[in-house]
């Protein structure tokens, strides 16, 4: 298991060095390298899924030491969760990758990032101590600052910055709570153990929980992104090229949420619990004010954008509840989001290569000349509004009903979000397929061709798959799921 | 002979490193005057001395493994970790910096020789510095270091920019010298001692509480002589004119040394001489390190030249370290751990500079390195690196550095210092990739035409990014080094 964990974040390293490392002459083997190189994560990937032995909480895999004199190890490990996850990862850049157009797939720099990318995001998802989470959560950047400022839109580098600056703010938040529980572990043990089994040990007292629960958690929200500190990430989406867009929707955005999981709440549960209501609040208002600005967007990327922003605050509502059926239905949503907007983003980035616009205006009566598309495009759209039997469904559900205990305003107010989703997409859709062909350029679009359709199907049929047979996921988050909830059980018990 | 000799403490290879530049400088000095003699010979003589000197600093760990921590020269001069740990760094500096300035002496024509002598003699006054225990052995090695860097920063007499540079460095330079000299003659008048060791003994033997204000003033002095050296603020206005204007060649090692000799000095000083009242002082280090972190994120986030970018981006890094050393030991140790990753990529990007814009030119605006990662992609990735690592982006040493330093503040409880330092680094992140973005990202109009280096500067650069890396991935030996220095204050 040692030598599969580090080849989830190493070969993605040497394969962008390999592809890095390839004269420019031979551009045109660029992408069917890079998309044989990347399957071999993938492969590995469903290597562990036979094997079945998964399906547990977080164990360390192996440790590695970096500064003896103070006792810091970087450590790896895993869980079912954090597989789940990497498999996300490993199976979006892939498609990603093959998605590509001409443009992009002959820049071996495009593609080296991409899989710097890859693997410094199963970094954060492998990590098994406060320091290497924190490594690879800002090492992401470099890749993304690359991605987004080289091959971004026209307004890139306001963009670029904006994220960059964004993230950089809520990490230094990180790496004080990292460095205050360094310290406290420092003060009780002697040694600045931050891994995660001996934090969950350590003894901290009520205002200090509440502290580092603070620090930890806005820094990871500003990634997830949460209402008021959202304001990055639509203009990150629209600048960004199509393969970016793809991660930073599909994964990315799980950093944060993955934050909270896996530190904010096991470790400073008492944090949790006080400000609980609190994100809870935050994360209704986030699901509601993306809902309803996603209804007037004129660029279809930017509504996708918004609508991203409702659906993390499903997610978020889903763990601020706190109870079992929530929290296992956050998880679940995650990786539907992943996998439902990566496929939203790779549909707008093949019309943008069609028709170089995103204005939904712009469009109209496109199912006469791209039905192939359309229907994708509808059945996308049904599996992000949550129809039962997709994917959708299967989070948002188990999210409303699990929190509906705690909050009942809250999540009776979330509700209406669904009712929004289907507006803000059978609107657009509307807008864009339906009706008559007003423009001249909409007439003549090719349809999708067989390259386009091979990179979203697997996407598609992940969709029905999970929203037919959840437990098949659901059984992978099980254990990640029960030790956070007892926690979170055992703190409440504890306080009464 | 021999017992005079014990009696006051004459040992050569305590002063090695010095003997040996100042030697060189003399058989330089004599092939100008004399015999008409090439480049190419005075080349080697420079690197066989420079070598030489490297050898005389191992010459010097062997001494200190024999006797330990011991002073020579009837108490002047001073054998201890941190005279070693400067050492090591100075001749580093020398070692790492002989590229870029010799090829910038070359270019002088008539004055290459000068520029040598200069730089030899520079290293040898630092070299004096570190080692000095007697307070004016320590002001006659700055000077020595010093005034031979006024004159290095001048040596480009056509360029107006050099001038001014000269002068005003040599102008607030020697204000900051007399004032330094003045708090030692203060430290002299209130116990009657000059050496380090003296000192922290008078100071124990009265007791914190009746230390004569004197004392306070002249210690108070002296540190402000040292903080103008290291462009700390408030007394970092020449820094930006100076790296602005000097040859771009010779930025970079003047830079450095002068950072290194009294960083050295200042952590000596807390760690020893005034240990007993390093307490009264917090307030004041705090006030110079939060304007030299406001001061230097500010400004350096609204220039156009790089080279003032980088003087004022030293400023805000010159805070961080000097935020370690006043704390405590363990802070110390964290900043001679900065210390040292800062140099390497202070030297990186300045030998980056100077291979772009020519050794001599003044000006370096930011459009200088625009579509550098086109012209040579391996100098831009480089570049890139040193970039991040001044920022500190996890995986390079500037990480590190930050994160051991700010461990170690947040354990001496100085929760506001650590918020400010953080905060500063989100700034960082906003005026260092800013160079990053021009040199890989925007758009070049012109043609490209590729950037031709020798294979000489492909090593040093590729392996001062390697190291940038490298101590970033694997600290542990140097954390320990920089340990090793603190271990007797432990």
């Amino acid at each position: 298991m040692i030598g599969l964990t580090y080849s989830f974040i190493l070969l993605p390293i040497v394969n962008s060095l390999f592809i890095f490392l390839i004269p420019k002459k031979r551009a045109e083997l660029f992408r069917p390298l890079t998309v044989f190189l990347s399957l071999i994560p993938l492969g590995l990937c469903l290597y562990v899924f036979l094997n079945q032995n998964l399906k547990t909480s977080f164990y360390v895999v192996d440790k590695f030491s970096w500064i003896s004199a103070y006792g810091i190890d970087l450590i790896i490990g895993l869980s079912g969760m954090s597989f789940l996850l990497v498999t996300l990862n490993c199976l979006l850049v892939l498609l990603s990758i093959l998605s590509l157009n001409e443009n992009h797939s002959f820049s071996k720099g495009f593609l080296s990032s991409l899989m710097l990318l890859q693997a410094s995001v199963n970094g954060v998802f492998l990590a098994g101590d406060l320091i290497s989470l924190f490594i690879f959560f800002e090492a992401l950047l470099i890749p993304m600052y690359f991605l987004m400022g080289i091959w971004g839109g026209e307004n890139r580098r306001y963009a670029t910055i904006k994220f960059i600056l964004y993230t950089v703010f809520g990490s230094i938040f990180i790496l004080a709570g990292t460095i205050y529980t360094g310290v406290l572990s420092y003060l009780s043990s002697g040694n600045f153990a931050l891994d995660f089994d001996s934090l969950s040990t350590l003894s901290i007292t009520s205002s200090q929980s509440k502290i580092l629960f603070l620090l930890f958690t806005f820094g990871f929200l500003i990634k997830v992104p949460i209402f008021p500190l959202h304001t990055w990430l639509p203009d990150a989406h629209v600048e960004a090229p199509t393969a970016g867009s793809i991660l930073l929707a599909g994964v990315l955005l799980k950093v944060g949420a993955y934050g909270i999981l896996r530190v904010s709440i096991p470790f400073f549960t008492e944090g949790f619990i006080e400000y609980q209501f609190l994100i809870a609040t935050l994360s209704v208002v986030g699901i509601i004010y993306g809902a309803v600005v996603a209804i007037v967007q004129i660029d279809i990327k930017k509504l996708i954008a918004y609508s991203s922003i409702s659906h993390m605050g499903f997610v978020m509502l889903g763990i601020s509840a706190g109870r079992y059926l929530s929290l296992e239905g956050a998880v679940i949503q995650m990786i539907n989001h992943g996998i439902t907007s990566g496929a939203l983003f790779m549909l707008v980035g093949f019309l943008y290569e069609r028709r170089h616009t995103r204005r939904i205006s712009d469009f109209g009566g496109l199912k006469k000349s791209m039905p192939i598309y359309a229907g994708i495009f509808l059945f996308t759209s049904f599996a992000s509004i949550g129809l039962p039997g997709l994917n959708g469904f299967v989070g948002e559900f188990m999210i409303l009903m699990g929190s509906f205990p705690t909050f009942n305003v809250l999540s009776s107010i979330a509700a209406f979000g669904v009712v929004l989703a289907a507006i803000y997409m059978l609107w657009a859709y509307q807008r864009m397929f339906n009706g008559e062909l007003t423009h001249e350029d909409n007439k003549n679009v090719l349809d999708l061709n067989s390259k386009e359709i091979v990179s979203v199907a697997p996407l598609l049929i992940l969709m029905l798959f999970i929203g037919l047979y959840p437990s098949f996921i659901e059984s992978y988050v099980v254990q990640d799921v029960s030790i956070i909830y007892e926690s979170i059980n055992n703190t409440l018990g504890l306080s009464k | 002979m021999s017992q005079i000799a014990e009696a006051i403490g004459f040992n050569l290879i305590v002063i090695s490193p010095t003997v040996a530049l100042v030697i060189t400088v003399l058989i330089l000095l004599f092939f100008t005057i004399t015999v008409e003699t090439s480049l190419t010979v005075k080349k080697w003589i420079t690197f066989l001395g420079i070598l030489v000197t490297v050898f005389c600093v191992f010459l010097k760990f062997g001494l200190f493994l024999q006797n330990g921590i011991s002073s020579y020269f009837t108490q002047k001069i001073l054998l201890d970790e941190f005279s070693l740990f400067g050492n090591v760094l100075i001749a580093m500096i020398l070692f790492l910096n002989f590229l870029p300035l010799w090829d910038t002496s070359s270019k002088l024509n008539e004055k290459t020789s000068e520029a040598i002598i200069l730089i030899l003699m520079s290293a040898s006054g630092f070299f004096l510095m570190v080692d000095a225990e007697n307070l004016i052995m320590l002001f006659i090695g700055l000077e020595i270091g010093s005034i031979s860097l006024y004159a290095l920063a001048g040596l480009n007499r056509s360029d107006k920019l050099s001038n001014e540079a000269s002068l005003k460095y040599f102008l607030l330079g020697s204000l900051a010298s007399c004032v330094l000299i003045y708090g030692v003659a203060l430290v002299y008048v209130s116990y009657s001692v000059m050496s380090l060791y003296d000192f922290a003994l008078a100071l124990a033997y009265t007791g914190p509480d009746i230390v004569p204000l004197t004392t306070f003033v002249g210690v108070l002095f002296i540190f402000v002589g040292l903080l103008f050296k290291i462009a700390a603020a408030p007394f970092q206005s020449w820094a930006p004119d100076v790296y602005q204007g000097s040859p771009t060649g010779y930025v970079g090692y003047m830079a450095s040394i002068a950072k290194v000799a009294s960083f050295i000095v200042i952590a000596r000083m807390c760690m020893v001489s005034i240990a007993f009242i390093l307490e009264d002082f917090q307030t004041f280090f705090f006030v110079v390190i939060l304007l030299s972190v406001l001061i230097g994120s500010f400004f350096a986030s609204v220039q156009s030249d790089l080279k003032r970018l980088i003087a004022y981006s030293g400023v805000v890094q010159s805070g961080f370290i000097l935020s370690g050393i006043t704390s405590g030991v363990n802070g110390t140790s964290a900043s001679m751990f900065y210390l040292f990753a800062y140099i390497l990529q202070l030297i990186g990007v300045f030998t980056i500079f100077s291979i772009i814009s020519g050794k001599l030119s003044s000006n370096f605006e930011m459009d200088n390195i625009k579509g550098l990662i086109k012209n040579n992609r391996f100098l831009g990735i480089s570049f890139c690196v040193f970039m991040f690592g001044l920022a500190g982006i996890p995986l390079t040493s500037g990480f590190v550095s930050k994160f051991i330093l700010l461990t170690n503040l947040w354990a001496y409880e100085k929760y506001f210092l650590v918020s400010i330092l953080l905060l500063s680094t989100v700034v960082g992140f906003y005026f260092y990739l800013r160079p990053i973005w021009i040199a890989t990202i925007e758009k070049v109009d012109e043609p490209v035409e590729t950037l031709l280096i020798k294979k000489s500067e492909y090593l040093l650069i590729g392996s001062l990014a390697s190291l940038t890396i490298l101590f970033g991935l694997l600290p542990d030996t140097l954390i320990n080094i920089s340990r090793w220095v603190v271990q007797n204050y432990l």
